[in-house]
């Protein structure tokens, strides 16, 4: 059954408009109603949820609908959606995670008294993501990119009495910001080059203009490069990956949602969306390969040595999203983003089974939590050790399939970037399956504890509710459904998954099972021996300062920006405040020194101006 | 002396006068008579030039007469200008001292 265009059109325009109601009722309306606000989040993400995921499977040929708000010469600034297989897809994954993690999000968040502006900014976010992924323009896309921000900057900083989750808040605007004034620019050239806001015609503009040389490739590679910075920034690739690690300070269903399927996803997105544009641009296609390869190796070391369970899960995430731009970068539309969905399901997965343990055991520390027991949730750990294999890359789990579509993907590339980005991603798939063996060790097999860690603090925890545990379970199911959802988003995205040739497979598989075999080694023996990292105490010490990426960065830029704010407030309490009062004191002076001149006396005024006219009329005289 | 040194002269004895006047007596009306004076002795002047030279000659024996006339009307209406608000300080502060009006001190 495929639905008509006008039906179509209206769902989508329906799945948007309803977490924006929800967000502008909860907000406003509902301050002090949690419960009804909740179930009215929760009602506007299943219609969301339900819309988006018709719109998946019941649309054939690409719609576009825009109106057009304002015009400004000969352009129009337009809103409106695009239902093409990439939006179809990108919106259900939103849909469905988001709804998933408002479920959960009613145990989770079951003892906080800000729950009701915790649902609101839930629905924002969802609005915002799914208007990105529905953009058919450029300005609009800029919009709701910018929305995305903007919301998850309220929810990262959702605890706003901690400082942490306020510098975390502030870090990941900032952070996100350096990236979107490059892709702003990148906007504009696009525009000027081809014209148009509307993305698929700039895109076939530009390709026609390429072609006839009414362009020069550079132009297009400045533009590219651009807008694949804004990509780094969203999507925490390095040189501009900090800020997700420390995004850990909101609360667990604010770090699934944004580590899965909104936020850094829309970096992701905005790649494939562009792809076209990308594959015109093999230079800036290279150096993004090797760049977010390299990433995703550096990340899976840095979430190798973590002890907090949500530090472990979003250096992953970066990880992840290096192997999803890696693939694209490789021109694997359909590996990319199916690496994108089957993370989302899978990464939703495992922080929503963290936060689960967080709330039971009011620990994040990973040994701490084993030690208290998680082993005994065994819903929660069924979840967890789901997630995890999805993650490893263990044959027959989603992330299996997905990451060596993109393995194959960037294989199938020639050229030393693309071999050197492979090398990157199979050292990265060992080290990923090496930090997810010693996740699920330390939560299964507790070491006992050694007297320097910090003990857990005292469990006021609940366990998990029965919302928390269906969401859970749910996530289980996709991800597991999810391993054999290739050739569909193949097929949905016109173009089929890479191959899967032997030669091509076995360096992956490889790497995953040296790296589980050391995680075994290292965490699954009855043994005092030190794991692979902390042998290297140099190594180790720097890895867990993360390269020094961050204390560079707050020498270099924060301290900077801190020297500046010095020498203006120096310029201002010395230089221009003694100025200013000074011109006043003098002001105030000489306005009183004239003042005692004035007597009120008519006469005197008089008697001194015909002096004064006399002095002048004898001057003039003698002057003959 | 010629003519119209003796008329210059007595113009400036007017002017002295009034302008004593504007700047000795401490009444209003007193202070206003000077300035009456004052406008005379330049009515005076003005006369005085018309006839005896300084002027174009072929305007002479008016042009000093058209001033005057000029001057006296601007007397008439400056005089009851003066007065009104003469009249006016009266009933603010019941006094036409001049000392008394120093609200303008610095």
């Amino acid at each position: 059954m495929v639905l008509d265009t006008p039906t179509l059109t209206r769902l989508a325009l329906a799945a948007l408009a309803a977490p924006l109601c929800a967000f502008a009722i909860a907000g406003l309306a509902l301050r002090s109603r949690p419960r009804a606000a909740a179930a009215l989040v929760i009602a506007s993400g299943a219609l969301t949820a339900l819309a988006t995921l018709a719109i998946l499977a019941l649309a054939d040929a690409p719609i576009q609908q825009v109106w057009t708000w304002l015009r400004v010469g000969d352009t129009d600034l337009g809103f409106g959606v695009l239902l093409d297989p990439r939006s179809r897809l990108m919106g259900a994954v939103v849909g469905v995670i988001t709804l998933l993690v408002q479920i959960y999000s009613t145990g989770y968040m079951a003892h906080d008294p800000g729950r009701t502006r915790f649902f609101a900014l839930l629905a924002l976010f969802e609005w915002a993501m799914l208007g990105f992924a529905y953009a058919p323009d450029l300005l609009q896309a800029f919009i709701f990119w910018e929305l995305v921000g903007l919301a998850s900057f309220f929810l990262i900083g959702f605890w706003y009495d901690r400082p942490e989750a306020i510098a975390a808040a502030k870090k990941a605007f900032i952070m996100t910001r350096v990236g979107d004034v490059a892709m702003l620019i990148g906007l504009v050239l696009l525009f000027a080059l081809a014209g148009t806001l509307d993305i698929r015609e700039s895109l076939d503009r530009l390709h026609s203009l390429l072609q006839g040389h009414g362009i020069t490739s550079l132009q297009v590679e400045v533009a590219a490069a651009l807008l694949f910075v804004g990509v780094v920034g969203k999507s925490a690739q390095f040189p501009l990956h900090t800020w997700l690690p420390d995004a850990m300070a909101g609360p667990t269903p604010v770090s699934a949602l944004l580590h899965s399927a909104t936020m850094v996803a829309a970096g992701v997105f905005l790649f494939a969306r562009f792809e076209e544009l990308f594959l015109l641009a093999p230079l800036t296609r290279s150096a993004a390969l090797l760049l977010t390869a390299f990433t995703a190796l550096l990340a899976a070391l840095l979430a190798s040595v973590q002890v907090d369970i949500k530090r472990v899960w979003a250096w992953s995430s970066i990880s992840q999203l290096g192997t999803m731009l890696a693939g694209l970068a490789a021109g694997g539309l359909s590996s990319g983003l199916f690496h994108l969905t089957t993370h989302a399901a899978f990464k939703a997965l495992l922080f929503l089974s963290a936060g689960a343990l967080i709330h039971h055991y009011g620990t994040q520390d990973l040994r701490a939590l084993g030690r208290a027991g998680a082993r005994r949730d065994r819903l929660t750990m069924l979840g967890l050790l789901v997630g995890a294999a999805a993650l490893a890359g263990i044959p027959g789990f989603a992330g299996f399939a997905s990451k060596e579509a993109v393995l194959t993907a960037v294989h199938d590339v020639p050229g030393r970037a693309a071999a050197t980005g492979f090398a990157l991603l199979v050292i990265g798939a060992g080290f990923t399956a090496y930090y997810v063996g010693r996740v699920a060790f330390l939560l299964l097999r507790p070491t006992a504890a050694e007297p320097h860690e910090p003990t857990p603090p005292d469990a006021h925890g609940h366990p998990p509710t029965t919302a928390m545990s269906a969401s859970i379970l749910t996530l289980t199911l996709i991800t597991l459904a999810l391993a054999f959802a290739g050739p569909l988003v193949a097929s949905l995205l016109g173009q089929p998954l890479p191959e899967l040739a032997l030669a091509h497979a076995v360096p992956g598989i490889a790497a995953v099972a040296l790296g589980l075999a050391v995680a075994v080694f290292d965490f699954g023996r009855k043994s005092s021996a030190p794991p692979l990292f902390e042998r290297v105490p140099a190594l180790h010490g720097l890895l867990l300062r993360g390269f020094y990426v961050d204390a560079i960065y707050q020498r270099v830029f924060v301290g900077a920006a801190r020297l500046c704010a010095r020498a203006l407030h120096f310029a201002e309490t010395r230089l221009l405040d003694p100025a200013a009062d000074g011109l006043a004191r003098l002001t105030l002076a000489m306005g009183e020194g004239t003042a005692r001149g004035q007597s009120g006396q008519l006469q005197r005024y008089i008697g001194v101006a015909a002096l004064l006219l006399a002095c002048v009329a004898l001057w003039l005289g003698f002057a003959e | 002396m010629t003519p119209l040194t003796a008329f210059n002269l007595c113009a400036l004895a007017l002017f002295c006068m009034g302008l004593y006047g504007v700047l000795a007596r401490k009444n209003l009306i007193a202070m206003l008579i000077g300035v009456e004076l004052m406008l005379n002795a330049a009515s005076l002047n003005a006369l005085a030039w018309g006839r005896y030279g300084l002027v174009d000659p072929a305007h002479a024996a008016v042009s000093g007469q058209i001033l005057v006339l000029f001057i006296i009307g601007l007397a008439a209406a400056e005089a009851a200008i003066a007065l009104a608000i003469i009249l006016a300080v009266h009933r603010h502060r019941h006094s036409v001292d001049v000392d008394d009006l120093d609200t303008l001190e610095g």
